[in-house]
């Protein structure tokens, strides 16, 4: 350990753990540069990764073409699709209603709150297709994109679904291979903390060096050094727990706290499987969530499968039952022999960490918190975390206190959104067929802040001002999908601006129009872009 | 529709080919894909930029003719008005095809020279024919065929050639800002042209392959080429009673 923070140690692999140490080598490590930023990622060889979540956030896009990896290859190797939004099905009277929360922005968005003038005709069509073409693409399973389009450039905004086991090791090895990101395979079996708490290193089993022959020899030889020196020891100056729930730095040896929130988001449990298509099926292009009795099934169109899985509540619904109405919808979406599916269970506590940097040590990934991926959170909100520390990574340990603070008054925001936005999904639903959506549409758990907000869009559109924080998670264009998609009502009026701006609103929602027309003729189908893309790639510009 | 078929002399012996160029024939294109040996030639008198094929979103250099689709600026009563016409476009009806032949009992691909029967230039009245009297090759089947060879090897070419400029990221972007003399403007989007600066800034090491290769010249020939737009502008300008 030393004053100037050198040596970034990441525990654990998966999603978290590769996604943050590309993140922050991209931005730090120099190659073939001594006294370079250093990072390690020790990995154990015998604990299998947990995969969280299979949806991004367009946010990705950024996030891979920052650390330097090719969208085609990225595509090819995770067995990745185009992510266009969420698809909500049956959350509002648990039949035929639908709505979705695409990720473009209503048409000219920051400049028109198109919201208070669609009011006025909302009987005629519903938002999400008033205002964007991109709910239509969706809804034709059509691509965001075209061949022609470069790597990360769109038509519609979008993120992917993906194969977070392929996509680890995709990250993975682009991290050894190119960001000169030192790999160690071996269990962890101590850490020592320095008197103040720090955690000074952590101690292996076993250090096999992992997949690292081709980055700087200086840089190699230098950690082989070191780590002869320590042996099955592995110090560092800033660590961070990417350990899943175990939580190993942040929990259990630092003993922050959890801060459960299944008084306010009850699903604690889920069953995954894994569908092949059927002959000639389509690939979504949003993930499909549908509401059922007692929570409710995602389902994602990854290139070469289907991933679908039923998240729900232990305390209103038996695993049994869960599991009878996941294959109820497996048997009622394709001919897959549901004998033959291996149906995983899963079990997680919803809520987060009472703080998420605690002495030197940060926590990102599950075990920083986990809650159910209605808005596929998970895969973003390491992103985040990981941008986050690679912008502020503290020079020194004394001002490391400062960036922790902050770190933690933010991500503590952000959890807050995060529940608060996933809540919203819920509360307006007209659903009373079961004690679990009875319960769900309760505002007896809702925040202070949460019902004053509710109380307000009854008289006025959710907006920009409804954003406190600059890089919100969820933009009110967010809102805007969900409280309207839900049926949230917001009383007409007409004022001087909107008089004004009416023959403006008229031409922007008939080009919308007309867009989406277009588009309709010309966009590939998702299937069809990504085949293509297998053959002859995406070009970069 | 097309309808093509291989060439024959016992087939074809009558048949005669139009070989005036105007829209009705189909020659009212805006662009058409051209090749670096071909550069030289095509430089004189049209711009050359790069484009993404639809299909395949594969870039190919083209030779621009007009500022949209089925605007050819060179086509008048006359014919095509300029000393040089691409390969691509001169060598119409006729296309290339491949046939497969067990030669000692391995399957051997070979070109072979195809027309499009159902092309509005193909009849028995007019025009070239392409056999002589007794069944021997005319000699303007003879140069269709040889001019085929020449575009087919040119398109083969263009593969390495635009690999290397993507290896060396040297393809932009860039629209095309156009003002006509009557003051209105107009984009043409959808094109890309070469990097000069990043050309600028290559190594010695990444430009003598280019060098030794000929790519830097037909790089050169591509960017001196853009000079021609105004001619286009001024074609278009005349065309409008603007000049």
């Amino acid at each position: 350990m030393s004053e100037v923070i050198k040596e970034i140690v990441i525990v654990g692999g998966g999603t978290a753990g590769w996604l943050t140490a590309g993140i922050l080598a991209a931005e730090h490590v120099i190659l073939d540069q001594p006294d370079t930023i250093k990072i390690t990622l020790v990995e154990s060889p015998t604990i299998a990764t947990i995969g969280v979540g299979e949806g991004t956030w367009p946010s990705m896009r950024e996030t891979l073409k920052t650390i330097g990896v090719s969208e085609t290859e990225f595509l090819k190797e995770c067995d990745a699709s185009f992510k266009q939004g969420s698809h909500f099905i049956g959350w509002l009277h648990g039949q035929n209603d639908h709505y979705y929360h695409p990720f473009s922005l209503p048409e000219n968005y920051h400049n028109t709150n198109l919201a208070n003038h669609w009011l006025h005709f909302s009987e005629q069509v519903p938002f999400d297709r008033a205002v964007t073409f991109q709910a239509q693409l969706c809804e034709q399973g059509l691509a965001p994109k075209q061949i022609t389009t470069p790597e990360y450039s769109f038509i519609g905004n979008y993120g992917y679904h993906l194969d977070a086991g392929k996509f680890s090791e995709f990250i993975k090895r682009h991290c050894v291979e190119k960001l000169g990101v030192n790999h160690i395979l071996a269990d962890v079996t101590e850490i020592k903390q320095a008197d103040n708490g720090d955690i000074k290193s952590i101690l292996c089993d076993t250090t096999t060096k992992g997949s690292s022959e081709s980055y700087g020899e200086n840089y190699s030889e230098g950690l082989d050094k070191a780590s002869d020196k320590h042996s099955n020891e592995i110090s560092g100056d800033l660590f961070i727990d990417c350990t899943g729930n175990k939580a190993l730095l942040i929990a259990q040896t630092l003993n922050v706290p959890f801060v459960s929130q299944k008084h306010v988001l009850f699903n604690d449990r889920a069953l995954a499987v894994q569908i092949p298509y059927d002959e000639g099926q389509e690939i979504n292009s949003a993930t499909n969530a549908t509401a059922q009795a007692n929570g409710w099934i995602w389902d994602i169109g990854l290139q070469s499968r289907r991933g679908v899985g039923h998240v729900y509540s232990s305390a209103h619904c038996s695993d049994e039952t869960a599991r009878k109405t996941l294959e109820d919808y497996i048997a009622a979406t394709c001919n897959a022999n549901i004998s033959e599916l291996n149906i995983r269970p899963l079990s997680f506590e919803p809520g987060h960490r009472a703080e998420f940097w605690r002495n030197n040590c940060l926590a990102i990934g599950m075990s920083a918190g986990f809650i159910e991926p209605l808005e596929a959170s998970a895969i973003a909100l390491i992103e985040q975390s990981a941008k986050y520390l690679a912008n502020q990574l503290p020079k020194t340990r004394t001002t490391m206190n400062i960036v922790a603070k902050r770190f933690n008054l933010k991500f503590s925001q952000r959890w807050g959104q995060i529940i608060e936005f996933l809540k919203l999904h819920y509360i307006l639903t007209k659903r009373s067929d079961t004690k679990y959506w009875r319960d769900a549409a309760s505002r007896a758990t809702l925040s202070e802040e949460f019902l004053e907000k509710l109380q307000l869009w009854q008289h006025q559109c959710p907006y920009n001002y409804d954003s406190f924080a600059t890089e919100e998670l969820f933009p009110s264009a967010s809102y805007q999908y969900v409280y309207y998609g839900m049926g949230g009502q917001t009383e007409r009026k007409i004022t001087a601006k909107m008089q004004k701006e009416r023959q403006q609103v008229n031409q922007i929602l008939q080009d919308n129009q007309n867009k989406t027309n277009q588009l309709m003729k010309v966009m590939p189908s998702n299937r069809a872009l990504l085949e293509k893309i297998r053959t002859f790639g995406l070009s970069k510009v | 529709m097309s309808n093509f078929v291989m060439v024959n002399n016992i087939d074809h012996k009558d048949l005669k080919i139009k070989t005036k160029k105007c829209a009705e024939f189909g020659d009212n294109l805006w662009f058409s894909i051209t090749f670096p040996d071909e550069f030289r030639a095509v430089q004189a008198h049209y711009p050359i930029f790069f484009q993404k094929d639809g299909n395949t979103g594969q870039f190919a250099p083209v030779a621009l003719y007009g500022f949209k689709q089925d605007e050819n600026l060179f086509l008048n009563d006359k014919g095509w008005d300029a000393g040089y016409i691409p390969l691509s476009v001169a060598r119409q009806p006729f296309t290339i095809g491949k046939q497969v032949q067990a030669i000692d009992g391995t399957e051997q691909e070979n070109r072979v020279l195809t027309l499009d029967l159902d092309n509005p230039r193909v009849n028995t009245e007019e025009g070239e024919p392409l056999f002589l009297e007794f069944g021997g090759n005319s000699d303007y089947l003879d140069h269709m065929a040889s001019m085929l060879e020449a575009l087919h090897l040119g398109i083969e070419s263009n593969q390495d050639f635009i690999n290397c400029l993507i290896d060396l990221d040297l393809l932009e972007p860039f629209t095309l800002d156009v003002q006509l003399n009557d003051g209105s403007k107009h984009q043409m989007v959808g094109f890309y042209t070469i990097n000069e600066e990043k050309l600028d800034a290559l190594e010695d090491d990444k430009l003598a392959p280019l060098v030794k290769s000929g790519y830097l010249k037909a790089i050169h020939m591509t960017m001196a080429s853009q000079g021609n737009v105004s001619h286009l502008l001024r074609r278009k300008n005349e065309q409008l009673g603007l000049a």
